[in-house]
């Protein structure tokens, strides 16, 4: 059986983003980036998989600029088999169809019985990028997923997937398909010593997107701006006790502390 | 799009989500989504329904909103199958020809959307939080970067696919709203690669989160699950207090199920709600959004949450709540 994992590198949350001149994007910047929590999670469903079946084996792909190839060798040293990077690397804003068709280009060209991605990235929360790909590769689709398990015959698999207000689904899957995995639902595991020797040295097969046709309906980011305040922002100032002190003030004066 | 439309012509649709028969309450968001689109777009809303009993569910939608309702019965459709939804959808939009189709930002909805955007080749833009116009197109806003920045996006072609994050528009619910029409269609689909095989209720929902007056939650910037035990003391001060958290504390054990707030948790209105080391990703805002007075403790100055707060403190809540619990020692002596 073979699976494919489709990561993606995110920014840490805490960097300063900054709009830049065309308030298009945002300047790049020198971030910390790291894996997307929802793939981490989507990738150890897949490596709980190999630990059950024995005969399975693990690409990741991956598609944005020369340093999403970090998050492949994370992933390598997590226990991945092999990694596979599309070099894409625009300036500004990339559509998800785009970066789904080339997902979907290479999984066209390459049989994989499954493909897990996740849900969502957490820096731009659109939740596209997996539903996207396995329409225009014409493969099945749940999102969410929470609980997968592949059938005796390896030719089907069910699925549990979170709904909105606590409800779970139920699916049977003809595969191959797509899943994307809902975050948290496992404790990705560590990279081991001897995997991250491995991905050291493992040679990640580069595909030049130029190869693909580029071909998406229009959308675009017309402009950038800072979220407006939607309540007052009182911003407290002074030392941590003289905060402390202000919002006990506060809180009393409207009776919500005695 | 806009200005160059002939009233009359173009179509709107709206995609219900319906669980134990009844329809999902996000329907009556997008309904005022489709009318503030209507005000640029002249067009007829329909509002999409699929099921194999839909005669309840059309006639609450048609009396509560006033909308037109297109249903169609399916036998082999209990409640959803993303094979279904796309086909039966994609073959209603070849009819109709609708300018804009309109989904939750849910896990169905993202289902159809994106599904729906290749067949249809349709621009989709997900997640969307209001919409408003600049030089003659709609422009949908966004979050984007953990909610530190906005996005205005816009279209160049139609149809267009929209999501609409749950809690970012009013329910369209207008008092006296004359019942709309009702077509009820039946078709045949047996699906061929997805099979629909239940549904369950996961989380029971607590009334002592819910009902609670004050709520003090806890996010990833606590750091470790021995900081909980801050919050806690931290929420001890108010009476009538609960203790939630964000997805991310739930997901780590730290907190249980039922605490969690937010659009897959329990959505919450206290009457003060002070989110500890909370980011304010849309996710959580969807579920407290409606609480009386907010007060948010965060180390980031530019965390999404302070822009949806009455009172910001820029401060580590491990340094915060403990000066703040030796300042309330204080003033009770």
């Amino acid at each position: 059986m073979k699976i494919l994992v489709c990561v993606k590198q995110v920014p840490e949350p805490e960097n300063a983003f900054i709009i830049d001149d065309s308030k298009e994007w945002i300047r790049p910047g020198t971030f910390s980036y790291r894996m997307n929590r929802f793939d981490e999670s989507a990738l150890e469903e897949a490596l709980s998989i190999k630990d059950r079946y024995k005969a399975v084996g693990i690409d990741v792909i991956s598609v944005g600029s020369e340093n999403s190839k970090d998050v492949i060798r994370r992933a390598i040293g997590m226990g991945a088999d092999a990694g596979i990077y599309i070099f894409h690397d625009p300036v500004g804003y990339v559509s998800p169809f785009l970066t789904a068709s080339f997902i979907a280009s290479y999984i066209k060209e390459n049989n994989y019985d499954l493909i897990f991605a996740g849900a969502i990235s957490e820096d731009s929360l659109q939740g596209q990028v997996g539903p996207l790909a396995a329409e225009m590769a014409g493969l099945p689709c749940v999102s969410f997923v929470v609980k997968q398990e592949i059938s005796s015959d390896q030719k089907s698999m069910y699925v549990e997937r979170e709904l909105d207000g606590g409800l779970v689904e139920f699916f049977e899957l003809a595969l191959p398909a797509l899943l994307t995995i809902q975050g948290g639902i496992n404790k990705p595991r560590y990279p081991s010593l001897s995997n991250v020797l491995r991905a050291s040295r493992a040679e990640i097969r580069t595909i030049n997107s130029d190869l693909y046709t580029k071909s998406v309906p229009g959308q675009k980011n017309k402009q950038l701006t800072i979220p407006e305040k939607k309540r007052e922002g009182y911003v407290l100032s002074g030392s941590v006790h003289e905060k402390a002190a202000e919002l006990i003030r506060i809180l009393s004066q409207k009776s919500f502390i005695a | 799009m806009g200005k160059m439309n002939k009233p009359g012509q173009k179509s709107i649709f709206i995609i219900a989500e319906h669980n134990e028969n009844k329809v999902k309450p996000v329907l009556f968001e997008l309904a005022s989504c489709a009318y503030k689109i209507k005000k640029y777009c002249p067009a007829e809303i329909k509002v999409i329904l699929l099921g194999n009993e839909t005669e309840k569910l059309s006639s609450e939608i048609t009396h509560v909103t006033g909308l037109d309702v297109v249903a169609t019965e399916i036998n082999e459709l209990a409640l959803f199958n993303p094979e279904i939804y796309k086909k039966v959808i994609e073959d209603l939009a070849a009819e109709f020809l609708p300018s804009f189709i309109i989904a939750g930002h849910t896990p169905r909805g993202l289902d159809v959307a994106s599904g729906l955007a290749v067949r249809m080749k349709a621009a989709c833009i997900t997640g969307i939080e209001s919409l408003g116009e600049t030089e003659g197109k709609i422009c949908f806003r966004r979050q984007i970067f953990y909610g530190k920045i906005d996005a205005h996006v816009t279209a160049d072609s139609e149809p267009l696919i929209i999501t609409v994050q749950p809690g970012a528009f009013e329910p369209f619910k207008p008092e006296n709203a004359a019942t709309g029409k009702v077509e009820t269609r039946r078709v045949n689909y047996v699906p061929f690669f997805t099979h629909e095989k239940g549904i369950r209720r996961s989380i029971f929902q607590d009334s002592s989160i819910s009902e609670a007056k004050v709520i003090v939650s806890a996010g990833n910037g606590i750091g470790e699950k021995e900081n909980l035990d801050l919050v806690n003391r931290f929420a001890a001060v108010f009476p009538g207090s609960a203790v939630g958290g964000s997805r991310i504390i739930v997901d780590r054990g730290w907190l249980e199920y039922r605490q969690q707030i937010g659009l897959t948790g329990a959505q919450v209105a206290p009457e003060l709600y002070i989110a500890c080391g909370i980011s304010g990703a849309s996710q959580h805002l969807a579920g407290m959004r409606g609480s009386g007075f907010v007060v948010a403790i965060n180390k980031d100055p530019k965390a999404a949450i302070f822009n949806e707060s009455d009172v910001c403190v820029v401060e580590d809540i491990n340094k915060f709540i403990p000066a703040f619990l030796e300042e309330y020692k204080k003033k009770e002596i």
